[in-house]
């Protein structure tokens, strides 16, 4: 019982974290959220099971198609949603674009793709029980993603500008940066990071346009809690969400869980809006 | 591949055309339009989409057939996308936009709870295989047939395998939270405690819901020995043959007849996985002790192959429903004509109406057409041409 | 008695008169008439549509406020037409309760939704915009998960029967006119909002927040009010929802429905009624034209709201306002009246005098104020002058309430000030102009400078809903005002056009005459020459010195040192937080340190 537990939530855990660090690459670029996260994890095992299961490619070409499918809807998800807003005065239309966006996918996905849940294709052909490969798939992928940011931000001078744009877009522009191009890249990386998400999870999800408001909502409570931007954060609070989402479910029930999840959610929300590890917001007058 | 209201206008109209033509003395034949409120998108689709395999087929060959009285029957279809609200709407405008004599469907339960008091409103006949209980009511909508069974009757029938027939005394009912999976688990809890068996576990969850291992654990903690699901999502109900696999929990799972649906066979694990589940079905389109099939479906499968309609997606019970459903209405205007007093009145006093799904039979205090005897419990992995073998210990 | 802005009405035109009411009221008269008479020519089929849209515009009028008016994002709001829905049809059938009447059970529906409309919308006041809406998604779930679960009050997934409402509103035509009569209350209620200060002031919270707060509007009550009425009428269109249905399951609440009403406010315009109106029987009639329209409904509502959003942000309001094409003459000047300013200001104010003392405050390492003491005078301008970065508007917003000191205290009349509580600043007659010009840049000039006098109205919210008397008094009051207001600093013939039209240095003079509003007894002005010519910045200094004559204290913030010294009767110079010099403009011209540190040689 308490390893069944202990073994989804860390998976599922895993898979709203890599959602939030997508919503925070993005927010990172261009101080605005996204609503295309969720849809990004939705298509990820859409994708997969679409290029694997349904046209018969080996693993590892449906695979890097799925994530550059994810890299597209990120570029598209800058020219289209994010640059035509920012210049606005009115920043606020960025959730609107954001979301007609997300609902345009979602919907085109319901439509041509199913309305019901696809079987995702199973990856690696070793027999199933134990520690079974939907569960450390997804730790695997988040790990790897830390990872691989981590050294992405530390050691290359693309992560490096990346951070300068996260830091001070005025002062990055001013050293020369290119703001445009770093943060059409800094989209696709995240595209690629949400894709792979849906990709890891998607035999614990299965392929199904109905799994991107659920990752949405589920992939930001991780960036609410963890703070803006701060991906350990969301790693930490991701982790934990899935574990306390699975004992939920096993202690009251799917239905109630979910009351649960998002009552805890909501009131820790009011009690530190910037979230757990967040720092406070100044405005400016 | 449903078809469109302006392709059914338009056959409808050419053969208007022709029949004017070809004798312009007399005045052409306007086309009977029937009206038909299936769910082919949205979450509850699967049925639909297999009843409508049937229905198309079937209008086609009675339009081939020259119609009924020469008058070709004009198909028109609103999508209810598995939405009550569009039912509604679909349904405002089948009756007074397009004043058609009948309606089939809504085919999802939550749908047809919200339509049929519409249509008795505007005096519409209705004909609906849903199978929530008060769907049908003699006194309060006379004009409303149900030409399925009703969940008492699935739910008797699967009750009695599973504790007269297997013999397991705690059973665990578990469903999705839709309306019908709601009904069904209201329904057959207390249908089994009057049958003497012990129901330790009962419980609704979400559809969407990846990982149903606590769920089956708690039954197996509290002692279960049987799992009877209540769902037509095949997501949903793979999950619990999968997590039973998985767990190598060796229990009989009886319930919904999507269980031995092909969507539900494409998500398995593995089809070991599929042993020991037992769905409801229905006996005319099951194969016989001796392993033939009645020679009314067997003509109908031959008929299904020569049209091309796939079987692999779906299940055969619902293309045959689908197909009864228009035969029967057809059989109703052929006799009376279509004003809806003769309809409802024919149909009050319809008696074994020869359907390859069922032989169904309405009385003036009973309009729930389905043989309580038809409706037996099937072995899902016997599946051999969409029809399957019936369930072992199983007879009459 | 005459008021000073009404002994002015003779002498000036209406800039507003009765024929652009009428013009503006002409659509909804047209759809009224439509709506009356549409049982005439419409079957029964587009009699559902018809009524569906009625009961759709009654949830999106109220959410129209919230959305459209108020800026929040509040996406979820299904959730309250779920609960109205349930309320009203579980009380009508006496499942828990005795079976009450429909009618009882709406109004019980619509308590319900106010309540609920708050505790969704009350974390609107602590949330960013996109974690609020995230929020309002969340409880739109919640309450489907709840009706499903709640197995025995709501009959859980297999639902409830609706209700049905007696003679007349049995039929459907009958029903019909029961909601188009309510569409056309909610219609009526909503314009009396838009048109009240509380509409405008929704808007200023939405488009110029810190101008909001400087001008008094407590932001917390008014969208507490709001939440409130727009959760109200969802529930009562719950109820009507349940009654057209005829038979509820927690399956007919889907995200889709929230989506078509957010989306018909955005598409109608925000700051409008007519627009989502529009936009409200344009998306629930868009689907029936064609079959395979209904399957691709969402995306298509997607589509157009990406188009909005993109080009045509004020939507089919902004397409529709044939007024603001217009074009206004090029070479407008900006004339002030000073001679109006004493009609306007009235007697002059009791208050003493607002003092600084030892004042401090870092922002990390750096002290932005270090130890400052600073008084201003009644009927005195007082600059403020100093290098950039020495503190000059930290030292404002200090005095205005949106920073808090941390060592000295600010002084009005020696009772200090409140810390933190800028929308209080208003109340004790103090007002500000900001450094750039924060103004709503969809609503007329006229309307901008009227929401500098909100807190002087004084009929409530409900008055404004139901056009009471006071309300409209109150309206008449503020609107003179106004244009005396404008007179005064040279603005009135652009007093109806939108105001995201303006040159700079009209915005400028706006946002004094909005100040001006409060009758204020101490102003403080954050460069308000700044991007003025040379004559506009004359002009602004007879200005300035009218309102200290008639009594006002007023701190002028500046870089233009002519301007300084031509007006000020007292001048500080800051120097990294600190006072360099202080004294009469000419003492601080010839004073070698300020020369050196600033002025030049």
């Amino acid at each position: 019982m308490v390893e069944s537990i202990v073994s989804t939530g860390l998976a599922i855990g895993c898979i709203y974290a890599l959602i939030g660090i997508t919503y925070n690459v993005m927010f990172s670029a261009s101080r605005v959220f996204s609503f295309t996260a969720g849809t990004l994890g939705m298509l990820g095992g859409v994708l997969g099971s679409l290029f694997i299961a349904r046209m018969g490619m080996p693993a590892a070409v449906g695979f890097f198609l799925a994530l550059a499918g994810g890299a597209v809807l990120g570029i598209v998800t800058e020219i289209v949603a994010v640059r035509p807003v920012l210049r606005s005065l009115d920043q606020h239309l960025y959730v609107l674009s954001t979301l007609a966006l997300a609902l345009i996918i979602q919907q085109f996905t319901a439509i041509e793709w199913s309305t019901e849940p696809q079987p995702f294709p199973r990856l690696f052909a070793i027999a199933r029980g134990g520690f079974d490969q939907q569960f450390w798939l997804p730790m695997l992928a988040c790990a790897a993603v830390i990872v691989g940011l981590e050294l992405l931000y530390r050691h290359t001078l693309i992560g490096r500008a990346f951070l300068a744009i996260a830091e001070d877009t005025y002062a990055a522009r001013a050293l020369g940066l290119p703001e445009r191009s770093l943060r059409m890249t800094s989209y696709a990386l995240a595209g690629v990071i949400g894709a792979l998400a849906g990709f890891a999870g998607g035999e614990m999800l299965l392929a199904f346009f109905a799994n991107a408001p659920l990752l949405t909502f589920y992939g930001f409570v991780p960036v609410a809690l963890g703070g803006m931007g701060n991906n350990r954060g969301a790693v930490v609070a991701g982790l934990l969400l899935g574990l306390f989402q699975q004992t939920a479910n096993f202690l009251v029930g799917g239905i109630f869980a979910s009351v649960a999840v998002f009552t805890v959610f909501i009131i820790v929300l009011l009690a530190r809006p910037e979230g757990l590890a967040g720092a406070a917001l100044q405005r400016r007058v | 591949m449903s078809m469109t209201r302006r392709q059914a206008l338009a056959s409808a109209g050419a053969a208007a055309i022709a029949g004017g033509l070809a004798k312009p003395a007399i005045a052409a034949k306007d086309p009977i339009s029937v009206g038909y409120l299936p769910a082919l998108t949205g979450p509850s689709s699967s049925t639909g989409v297999g009843i409508n395999r049937g229905i198309q087929l079937a209008v086609q060959e009675i339009n081939a057939a020259g119609g009924i009285g020469g008058r070709q029957i004009e198909l028109i279809t609103r999508d209810t996308q598995s939405d009550p609200t569009k039912a509604v709407n679909g349904a405002a405008e089948l009756t007074h936009g397009q004043k058609v004599s009948v309606v089939f469907g809504p085919v999802n339960s939550g749908e047809s709870l919200a339509v049929v008091p519409l249509l008795a409103r505007t005096n519409t006949p209705q004909v609906h295989p849903c199978w929530v209980d008060s769907l049908t009511d003699p006194q309060k909508y006379p004009m409303c047939f149900r030409n399925a069974p009703t969940n008492q009757q699935i739910g008797g029938a699967a009750n009695r395998y599973v504790v007269e027939v297997l013999k397991r005394k705690k059973v665990a009912v578990i469903s999705d939270t839709t309306g019908y999976g709601t009904a069904s688990v209201n329904a057959y809890v207390p249908m089994l405690r009057a049958k003497g068996a012990e129901v330790v576990y009962q419980g609704n969850v979400d559809a969407a819901n990846p990982d149903l291992k606590p769920e089956l654990l708690r039954m197996q903690s509290a002692g279960a020995e049987a799992i009877m699901p209540w769902s037509v999502n095949a997501g949903f109900l793979s999950r619990i043959i999968n997590t039973r696999g998985d767990m190598g929990w060796d229990v009989p799972i009886v319930g919904q007849t999507t269980l031995g649906s092909g969507q539900t066979k494409a998500l398995l694990e593995k089809p070991e996985y599929w042993a020991k589940v037992y769905p409801n079905n229905f006996r005319p389109v099951c194969y016989a002790p001796g392993g033939k099939l009645s020679d009314r479906t067997s003509a109908f499968l031959d008929r299904l192959k020569s049209a091309k309609i796939d079987m692999g997606d779906t299940l055969l019970w619902w293309i045959a429903l689908g197909y009864d459903s228009p035969r029967l209405i057809a059989e109703a205007m052929k006799a009376v004509g279509t004003e809806p007093e003769q309809i409802v009145g024919y149909l009050n006093k319809l008696k074994g109406f020869p359907g390859v799904y069922g032989d169904i039979s309405f009385a003036p205090d009973r309009h729930d057409g389905y043989p309580d005897n038809e409706i037996v419990m099937v072995e899902a992995n016997s599946l051999k041409d969409g029809a399957f073998n019936l369930a072992p210990g199983y007879s009459a | 008695m005459d008021t000073p802005a009404a002994q002015l009405r003779p002498s000036r035109p209406n800039v507003l008169g009765s024929a652009s009411t009428f013009s503006a009221a002409l659509p909804f008269l047209a759809l009224l008439v439509v709506g009356v008479a549409f049982p005439l020519f419409g079957g029964g089929y587009w009699g559902v549509i018809a009524t569906r849209a009625c009961v759709y515009w009654v949830l999106v009028s109220g959410l129209n406020l919230v959305v459209g008016f108020a800026g929040q994002i509040a996406i979820g709001w299904v959730a309250l037409l779920t609960l109205g829905a349930y309320t009203t049809s579980v009380l009508t059938a006496g499942t828990v309760t005795p079976a009450l009447p429909p009618y009882l059970a709406l109004a019980i529906a619509a308590a319900v939704g106010a309540i609920f409309g708050l505790i969704i919308g009350l974390p609107a006041l602590r949330l960013r915009t996109f974690y609020f809406a995230i929020t309002t998604l969340g409880f739109a779930t919640i309450v489907t998960q709840v009706a499903l679960a709640w197995q025995s009050v709501t009959g859980g997934g297999v639902g409830v029967a609706g209700p049905i409402f007696p003679e007349p509103f049995s039929s459907q035509w009958g029903f019909y006119y029961f909601c188009f009569g309510l569409a056309a209350i909610c219609t009526w209620m909503t314009a009396n909002v838009a048109a009240s200060r509380f509409g405008r002031a929704l808007t200023a919270i939405r488009d110029a927040e810190v101008a909001a707060e400087a001008s008094g509007i407590a932001k917390p009550a008014l969208l507490g009010a709001v939440f409130m009425f727009s959760g109200a009428v969802a529930a009562v269109a719950g109820g009507l929802f349940a009654a057209l249905q005829s038979y509820i399951t927690p399956d007919a609440f889907t995200l889709d429905l929230s989506i078509l009403f957010f989306i018909a406010i955005l598409i109608g315009g925000r700051g409008s009624i007519l627009g989502p109106l529009l936009g409200t029987i344009l998306l629930t009639v868009l689907p029936e034209f064609a079959a395979p329209l209904v399957a691709w409904s969402t995306f298509l509502y997607a589509v157009l709201l990406l188009v909005i959003v993109l080009a045509i942000p004020g939507g089919i309001a902004e397409i529709l306002d044939f007024k603001n094409r217009r074009p206004i003459e090029s070479d407008r000047a900006i004339i002030p009246r000073p001679d109006l300013i004493e009609r306007l200001l009235g007697a002059p104010p009791d208050a003493g005098a607002l003092t600084l003392e030892q004042v401090a405050l870092s922002f990390g390492g750096v002290h932005a104020i270090d130890g400052l003491d600073l008084e201003i005078r009644p009927g005195q301008v007082h600059g403020l002058i100093g290098p950039n970065g020495s503190g000059k508007t930290t030292t404002l917003n200090v005095i205005s309430g949106y920073y808090a000191q941390q060592y000295g205290a600010v002084r009005l009349n020696g009772a200090a000030l409140p810390v933190f509580a800028r929308h209080r600043r208003a109340h004790m007659r103090i007002a500000r102009t900001f450094q750039t010009p924060r103004i709503v840049g969809s609503a007329s000039v006229l309307q901008n400078v009227m929401i500098g006098g909100t807190i002087d109205g004084e009929g409530t919210f409900v008055e404004s809903l139901l056009s009471l008397p006071r309300h409209r008094r109150d309206e008449v009051m503020l609107r003179d005002t106004a244009m005396l207001a404008l007179a005064a600093v040279g603005l009135e013939r652009l007093a109806a056009v939108r105001a995201d039209r303006l040159q700079h240095s009209e915005l400028r003079f706006t946002e004094i005459a909005r100040a001006l509003m409060l009758r204020p007894a101490f102003l403080l002005l954050d460069e308000p020459a700044a991007g003025l010519s040379a004559e506009e910045i004359g002009r602004l200094g007879a200005l300035l010195l009218a309102i200290a004559r008639a009594g006002t204290g007023v701190l002028l913030v500046e870089h233009h040192a002519d301007l300084i010294f031509d007006i000020c009767h007292h001048v500080t110079v800051l120097n990294l937080g600190r006072m360099l010099a202080a004294g009469t403009p000419a003492e601080i011209r010839s004073h070698r340190e300020v020369v050196n540190a600033y002025l030049g040689g």
